[in-house]
């Protein structure tokens, strides 16, 4: 019996020691020889694990935030950019994806597959290929502002207009002086408080209509599984519309809830690939995000221990914001 | 009366919302045929006028298109191949066979799936570059040739299987393996079917690791490739017909297996949603 | 089992360790191959003309040598140098943006040959200055561009404006863009970088850098001069970025007739000839303003301190600078010759070009300082902005930066 034992112990590793072996060497090594590098103030030549190379300590994580310098302020305008983004991506595709999945569960509809796979389709298209097409639609004579012109409305420059939305909504194009002065991090107030750029906004709208029809099918599958008897009693009660969604639907969905805002807050950290092939972080700075100034700092400046630090950084904020939400959602829940 | 009226709203809204979500898709498709002043003029317009082909012309004559096209297609292969196969041997193995470590395990490839793979660029890449694999087919392949995901999903999957099955074919006295080859994964066509659509879409849009992984043109893929045709310094010009072109090529293998394969896509999503 | 996974990791470490480059490279000078060659060199090209022209010239020299040469041109060509001098396996031969010279050199990527190439006095002054760092020329620059005034014809003699009018001054720069704009047309095309701004800091006196690259001179008063006058140029729309007319960049802006004027380089000659062949345009100096001043730009021929063959490479970049070699890359795609004694039997082939050679005499370089790539981006950046920012904060933000990239 034992020595039975032992075999299933050999099979079941055998099974599995491709996964582990590829899941290790290019997911746990990489992150323990990026820690070290971040440490360095490696510049690229050679190998960084040889002895030449100069240790810095802690200085790539204390230059972000402590000294007074461009790359502190790059930094700091990356967190800002992709606080905001992440701050109406999250909300706006949870809310539309929830919306979409309401309207296709509705049982007096017909048709719901064809409406389901359209509102899908985007997420399983190439995002480096959507981008384009959005590119072609944000440009100055494209799509977007020939269609705006149509209710005579003048389209936005796009991808060159860096004013930030706060800004614009405020009608203002300098500060006012108590917000002019320097406020945390070397950015001031004013900086802040701009709001995502003009710009910024096109990237958000492209990645809310590419992620919207994922989440909508994970509420979908929620919605499948409230029972119809508990709506029916529901109805019985007197229960209105917005009512039996108030105090029935939204309950039930909690959990699908927290997961999609959970997924989406993870996602909308680290965009890249939009940035990467829309704006490459112009205009003004103002699309450039975490992840991008991590791949710039370390593939174009040779600068690779600032560029890991900033994935830690990054890696650190994602980890605790996710705490943080689940914390909330489960005070909630009490 | 009422509810004609809240079916003609449901629809008015469905039909709104589809409208914003395909539009998009049929102006790509018809600016990729139009010439460039057309396509400036009227880009809203889904009919070309006059239709042409010469944006997909300098697609391929102006471009390394077939290049990409090449290396798209090997590497999806392989990789949707490689994480069928992997995925789903691991996923049986952490689901069926009692071997010591399998909980902690699978408490580790929950925890894989955990890490926001954008942090992961300058890792990957010190690692590639270590291993002196960096700059090659292995380095675009090897990395993502597995996927903690798909594994989570078969394991699901085989969890749901009833033990009885292998039971009967134990007393054959097959082999570990045999038995998975030629009992199991007959059995788990359906769930394999799903894991190869999203193998297969994830692999084939990948864009990020190709960043890391390879800088010779001769080893773009055709997101990489795409994505360096327009945001790389010979985007001189603003030639949307040709980028719109290319980025269609780019959009229709995963589109026709979508029609094909809708409802598989779905469950695949809820499924491998469930990672949390 | 709780210490599975530690030991798992310990095994990894080990065999990365064990296979792959090692931990531990020797710092000695790459090995050097011997017999034929075979020589791979990435370029940024401009266009297709830039590419088969390097190509066939390869070809030729490969066939004469004996060796063989693989042109590749580049997306993006600091992207893929960066990572290709990482993984250890760069291009042996590749070309050098002078903004980006010093940052190679810096870091060691660059093999230091220039004085290896023949008759290197021949080389313009200030180009070769441009590829040297700590006294060492580098390497051999390949031709160079000075930007100029361009006009459209069409669109001049439409306003009503004579060929006399066309602008040596601000002041009169300024006077004809007014006759422009009056008839409806945006005067100038402009792009929105120090790369084309910067020409009028260097009209004004001014420039980002002290003349020996040591000092940080952001914050003149010539260059606060400069600026304040764009501005007014960008506010009066008399000068447009070539975003807000709907162009990528400014030659596009100008080929579409979108722009009386432009400031672009010589390459703008192919440019049009490809994409817009019908338009009529003439190049002139660029207008002075306390000085006439323009600015160049150019690339070198580097080779990689880590290539196998450096001999090999070493002809190559000689074959490719010579004289006539150059002549017929400038009759391909529209370059100048970085050799002196090029010069007259270019301009007698291009007349047309005298006001882009002219400005040899009197342009300014890039910057030559490692570190200043993030500094001039983010100045790139409120260049962008420039008709809602204060000037005089911008210049002081650049001298801040900029000093302390040099300082480090």
């Amino acid at each position: 019996m034992r020595r039975s034992r032992a075999r299933e112990d050999v099979t079941g590793w055998l099974f599995v020691a491709p996964v582990v072996a590829i899941l290790g060497v290019f997911l746990l090594l990489p992150i323990l020889m990026a820690m070290w590098v971040s440490l360095t103030s490696w510049n690229g030549q050679g190998s960084p694990f040889k002895s030449g190379v100069p240790f810095v300590g802690l200085e790539n994580y204390g230059r972000l935030f402590t000294r007074d310098d461009l790359a502190r302020e790059n930094f700091m305008i990356s967190v800002r950019n992709n606080a905001y983004y992440v701050a109406i991506v999250v909300p706006l595709q949870t809310v539309l994806a929830l919306g979409l999945a309401l309207i296709v569960n509705s049982r007096l509809l017909k048709g719901k597959s064809f409406f389901r796979s359209a509102f899908y389709f985007p997420s399983v298209t190439s995002s480096v290929a959507i981008s384009v097409v959005f590119l072609f639609i944000f440009s100055n004579s494209g799509a977007l502002t020939q269609l705006l012109g149509f209710f005579d409305i003048q389209g936005p420059q796009w991808f060159s207009d860096a004013r930030g939305v706060i800004h614009l909504l405020l009608g203002m194009d300098t500060p006012p002086a108590a917000l002019a002065g320097a406020g945390p991090f070397g950015l001031s107030w004013w900086e802040w408080l701009s709001g995502p750029s003009v710009a910024m906004c096109a990237i958000i709208a492209l990645v809310v209509w590419t992620t919207s029809g994922t989440f909508m099918l994970m509420f979908l599958a929620a919605l499948q599984d409230i029972p119809v008897t508990l709506e029916e009693a529901a109805v019985l009660d007197g229960a209105g519309r917005w009512q039996r969604f108030r105090y029935v639907t939204l309950p039930l969905l909690r959990p699908t809830m927290f997961l999609v805002l959970t997924l989406g807050m993870i996602g909308s950290w680290q965009v890249f690939d939009q940035i990467y092939v829309m704006s490459q972080g112009a205009p003004a700075k103002t699309t450039l995000t975490p992840a991008f100034l991590s791949y710039r700092t370390a593939f174009r400046d040779f600068d690779y221990g600032a560029g890991t630090a900033i994935s830690f950084v990054l890696f650190l904020i994602i980890v605790l914001l996710t705490l943080f939400q689940r914390r909330v959602m489960r005070e909630r829940r009490v | 009366m009422r509810k004609l009226a809240s079916t003609f709203t449901g629809y008015s809204i469905l039909i709104f919302f589809a409208l914003v979500f395909i539009y998009p898709f049929v102006i790509q498709i018809a600016n990729s045929f139009k010439t460039e002043p057309d396509a400036a003029a009227s880009p809203l317009s889904p009919i070309p006028h006059p239709g042409t082909l010469a944006g997909f012309e300098r697609v391929f004559s102006g471009t390394d298109m077939p290049v990409w096209l090449g290396n798209s297609v090997l590497v999806t292969i392989v990789l949707t191949a490689g994480r069928v196969f992997l995925d789903s041997m691991a996923g049986y193995a952490l689901s069926r066979l009692r071997f010591r470590g399998r909980s902690a395990l699978f408490g580790a490839v929950i925890a894989v799936m955990a890490v926001p793979g954008g942090v992961l660029f300058i890792p990957k890449f010190l690692v590639l570059n270590q291993l002196g694999m960096y700059d090659s087919y292995l380095a675009l392949i090897l990395p993502v040739l597995v996927d903690a995901a798909g594994v989570f999903i078969m394991k699901q999957f085989f969890d749901s299987i009833p033990a009885g099955v292998e039971e009967a074919a134990r007393i054959d006295g097959a082999g570990a393996f045999r038995m998975f080859w030629s009992v199991v994964l007959p059995m788990a066509r359906p769930a394999l079917i799903t894991l190869t659509i999203i193998s297969f879409q994830g692999a084939w849009n990948e864009f990020p690791h190709t960043l890391v992984a390879v800088q010779d043109p001769a080893l773009f893929t055709l997101p990489r490739g795409l994505a360096d045709l327009v945001s790389g310094s010979l985007g001189g010009g603003t030639q949307y017909p040709l980028k719109l072109g290319a980025a269609l090529l780019a959009t229709i293998p995963v589109a026709v297996i979508f029609v094909i394969f809708q409802r598989r896509f779905v469950r695949g999503a809820n499924e491998g949603s469930d990672k949390g | 089992m709780k210490h599975l996974p530690l030991a798992a990791l310990g095994v990894l470490a080990l065999a990365a360790t064990a296979c792959g480059s090692g931990f531990e490279d020797k710092p000695s000078a790459a090995p050097q191959s011997s017999g034929p060659a075979s020589l791979r060199i990435l370029i940024a090209s401009s266009g297709d003309p830039e590419t088969t022209a390097v190509k066939q010239a390869a070809d030729a020299w490969a066939k004469a040598s004996g060796n063989q040469a693989t042109v590749t041109p580049a997306q993006d060509i600091h992207q893929q140098l960066g990572q290709a001098f990482a993984g250890g396996n760069p291009p042996d031969v590749f070309y050098v943006d002078a903004s980006r010279f010093a940052d190679y050199a810096s870091v060691g990527a660059l093999e230091p040959y220039g004085d290896k190439i023949s008759n290197p006095d021949d080389f313009y002054p200030s180009l070769r200055t441009t590829f040297t760092r700590d006294g060492t020329f580098y390497c051999a620059p390949k031709d160079f561009s000075t930007l100029a005034l361009i006009v459209n014809d069409g669109l001049w003699k439409k306003a009503g404006l004579a060929a006399s009018d066309v602008p040596t001054t601000w002041e009169q720069l300024t006077e004809a863009a007014g006759k422009l704009k009056a008839k409806g047309i945006t005067p100038l095309a402009i792009s929105d970088t120090r790369d084309r701004i910067g020409a009028f800091m260097v009209q004004a006196g001014g420039w980002i850098t002290s003349a020996d690259g040591k000092q940080a001179t952001g914050d003149s008063p010539e260059n606060l001069k400069a600026l304040e006058y764009v501005k007014t140029l960008l506010k009066d729309k008399l000068a447009q970025y070539p975003k807000q007319l709907g162009a990528s960049w400014a030659g596009e802006a100008f080929g579409k007739g979108k722009a009386a004027m432009t400031i672009e380089g010589n390459w703008i000659k192919g440019a049009l000839k490809a994409d817009y062949p019908d338009i009529q345009y003439t190049a002139h100096p660029l207008p002075a303003g306390a000085k006439q001043g323009t600015l160049s730009f150019t690339n070198c021929w580097g080779i990689a301190a880590k290539s196998a063959s450096k001999t090999a490479a070493i002809a190559f970049v000689e074959a490719m600078t010579k004289a006539d070699q150059q002549l017929a890359f400038a009759k391909a795609f529209g370059v100048m010759p970085s050799r002196q004694s090029a010069k007259d039997a270019y301009v007698k082939e291009f007349p047309a070009d005298t006001a882009f050679v002219d400005g040899a005499a009197y342009a300014q370089g890039p910057v030559n300082a490692a570190k200043m790539d993030s500094v001039l981006a983010d100045f790139d950046a409120g260049l962008q902005q420039l008709t809602s920012q204060d000037p005089k904060a911008l210049l002081a933000r650049l001298r801040k930066n900029t000093q302390s990239a040099l300082g480090d």
